[in-house]
């Protein structure tokens, strides 16, 4: 094991982002051979964030404000999110094959492959319902962001916002599937419970919340800095220099998905033995 | 019941109860989801009304939509998708067993190990928050009946998507978009009462309702004794025309499943 460590240590950035950008081409080859696979997971994408889409607009034609946030500030919230979570499924949605893998075995010829096996892993498919995910919340966020009154001059905000909510995502999801190489199991529960604590809390203010949530999702799980932090700085519900909060946990996040993978690899015995 | 339905339920159960973290999970997930349906209904409800619901009926009908999300969700759904995935169908095709029946069987067992964790988490939510009280007692009883009916519902919505695997080579997106599909619809993300009237009709055109609107109108006695009647006959026919339905889907889809390129 230490080896293969050692060796991943030797490996360039330039051969680490040539493979995986290698193995993502391959994929998106692939999907090209299954056009009606596309559309209807790119099709489920779009369905879920209509949903919640329609969830905003329902609630709004009876409140006129959540905790003080409007109808398109919470558009934004929602749109944020989705584009970050959906960016999870295009760019490492293999780490929900983690649990699977380690059960089965099936981390052991990826350990004897010159490329960090994170990046192999996450790179074994794409989850196309990303492309309907991605599009959508891009569409909610900018019509959240047009009704919220932010013009261009907050754009490079917003670009950096997204940018990290994309890291942050891809980071916390591949930590927590990464949590299978301990306890074992082939559903990847931690993930699932992470991207639940997103679905019900993070796509509302976190002031309706008590401040244990607060905290956890600002300190603990950073999952706050994905949408909430940046949003809540662009409409103004908070000072701008918890902006300085999104870089710093997006590097946090990486490093920790980086050393929990890191971890596992050192505690998985392989199938069976 | 045939014995070989009885053995594949079994069996579903036990793989169930032998991956506790799961087990634990599937509470924790629906747990998690009412803590924070609570928080966000109380900011909004207050000491007012919001589509009939004050503060009080609106924790039950939260704790209504944990018992019935932990228990529609625990089934065997990925077992199911991972079959037709890796061409496990076909060995299934070879088997003198049906395989929407066996499904169904090993579904609802995975189902029924959910119960005991569903039935204490609600038992703590109903001790913690002290929710409205059922309407009457046969109110009560028509509840339970209302839910039983969640087990083959849940089967057949789950079974069909499912389904999808034959077109798609993942499940993950069809899983979420099922699940918010019937979050929305279902009114555990927003009570019906609050959609406008024509979203209202869609809604109570589709399956999903059953699974939060129907029980919790019976409980907090929204709907008098006929209707609660009359809603559970359409869970009940809902349960049958899925089944037919899928069994027909499933003639169509299954030509898809080639062995060996032949």
């Amino acid at each position: 094991m230490a080896d293969t460590i050692a060796r991943d240590r030797s490996l360039t950035a330039r051969h680490v982002g040539g493979v995986y950008g290698r193995a993502l081409v391959a994929q998106i080859r692939a999907i090209t051979e299954y056009p009606a696979d596309f559309w209807v997971m790119a099709s489920a994408g779009v369905m879920w964030n209509l949903l919640q889409f329609a969830f905003l607009t329902v609630l709004f034609a009876t409140v006129p404000d959540v905790a003080g946030w409007s109808y398109h500030e919470m558009l934004l919230l929602s749109g944020l999110l989705s584009v970050a979570a959906g960016s999870t499924a295009l760019l490492c949605d293999g780490v929900w094959s983690t649990g699977q893998m380690v059960l089965k075995g099936e981390i052991d010829y990826r350990m004897t492959r010159p490329a960090p096996v994170v990046v192999q892993v996450a790179t074994t498919h794409i989850g196309m319902q990303g492309f309907g995910e991605v599009a959508f919340g891009l569409v909610m966020a900018v019509y959240g962001w047009i009704g919220a009154g932010l013009g261009l001059a907050a754009a490079p905000v917003g670009v950096l916002a997204l940018v990290c909510a994309v890291v942050i995502e891809c980071a916390l999801v591949t930590a927590f599937c990464a949590v299978n190489f301990w306890i074992k199991g082939p559903m990847s529960n931690f993930a699932f419970m992470l991207i639940d604590l997103q679905n019900s809390a993070m796509t509302m203010p976190l002031g309706l919340f008590p401040s244990g949530v607060r905290i956890v999702t600002m300190f603990v799980v950073p999952v706050a800095f994905v949408n909430f932090v940046p949003v809540a700085v662009l409409t103004g519900h908070l000072s701008g220099w918890w902006l300085v909060g999104t870089p710093l946990a997006a590097l946090a996040a990486l490093l920790a998905a980086v050393g929990v993978f890191r971890l596992g690899l050192r505690s998985y015995d392989s199938a069976g033995h | 019941m045939a014995s070989v339905d009885v053995a594949l339920a079994t069996i579903s159960f036990k793989r169930k109860i032998a991956y506790k973290t799961t087990w634990i999970f599937s509470v924790l997930f629906g747990g998690w989801s009412l803590l924070a349906g609570l928080a966000v209904w109380n900011n909004l409800i207050g000491d007012g009304e919001l589509g009939g619901y004050d503060w009080q009926s609106m924790k039950a009908y939260l704790i209504i939509g944990f018992l019935t999300s932990t228990l529609a969700w625990a089934g065997s759904d990925w077992e199911m998708a991972n079959r037709i995935l890796d061409g496990h169908v076909a060995v299934d095709l070879t088997k003198p067993v049906d395989f929407q029946r066996a499904r169904a069987a090993e579904y609802i067992g995975g189902m029924t190990a959910a119960v005991p964790a569903a039935i204490l988490g609600t038992t703590a939510a109903v001790l913690i928050f002290q929710p409205a009280p059922p309407a009457s007692a046969l109110a009560a009883a028509l509840t339970a009946l209302s839910v039983l009916f969640i087990f083959p519902l849940a089967f057949c919505i789950n079974y069909l998507s499912v389904l999808a695997c034959f077109v798609t080579q993942r499940y993950l997106g069809v899983q979420w978009a099922r699940d918010c599909f019937l979050a929305f619809f279902s009114g555990m993300m927003v009570p019906l009462a609050l959609m406008p009237v024509w979203l209202q009709g869609v809604a109570w055109g589709l399956p999903f309702v059953h699974f939060t609107t129907t029980p919790a109108s019976i409980y907090l006695g929204r709907v008098d004794t006929a209707g609660a009647l009359g809603l559970i006959a359409v869970e009940a026919a809902w349960a049958v025309g899925l089944w037919i339905g899928a069994r027909l889907i499933w003639n169509q889809l299954v030509k898809k499943v080639t062995v060996h390129g032949g």
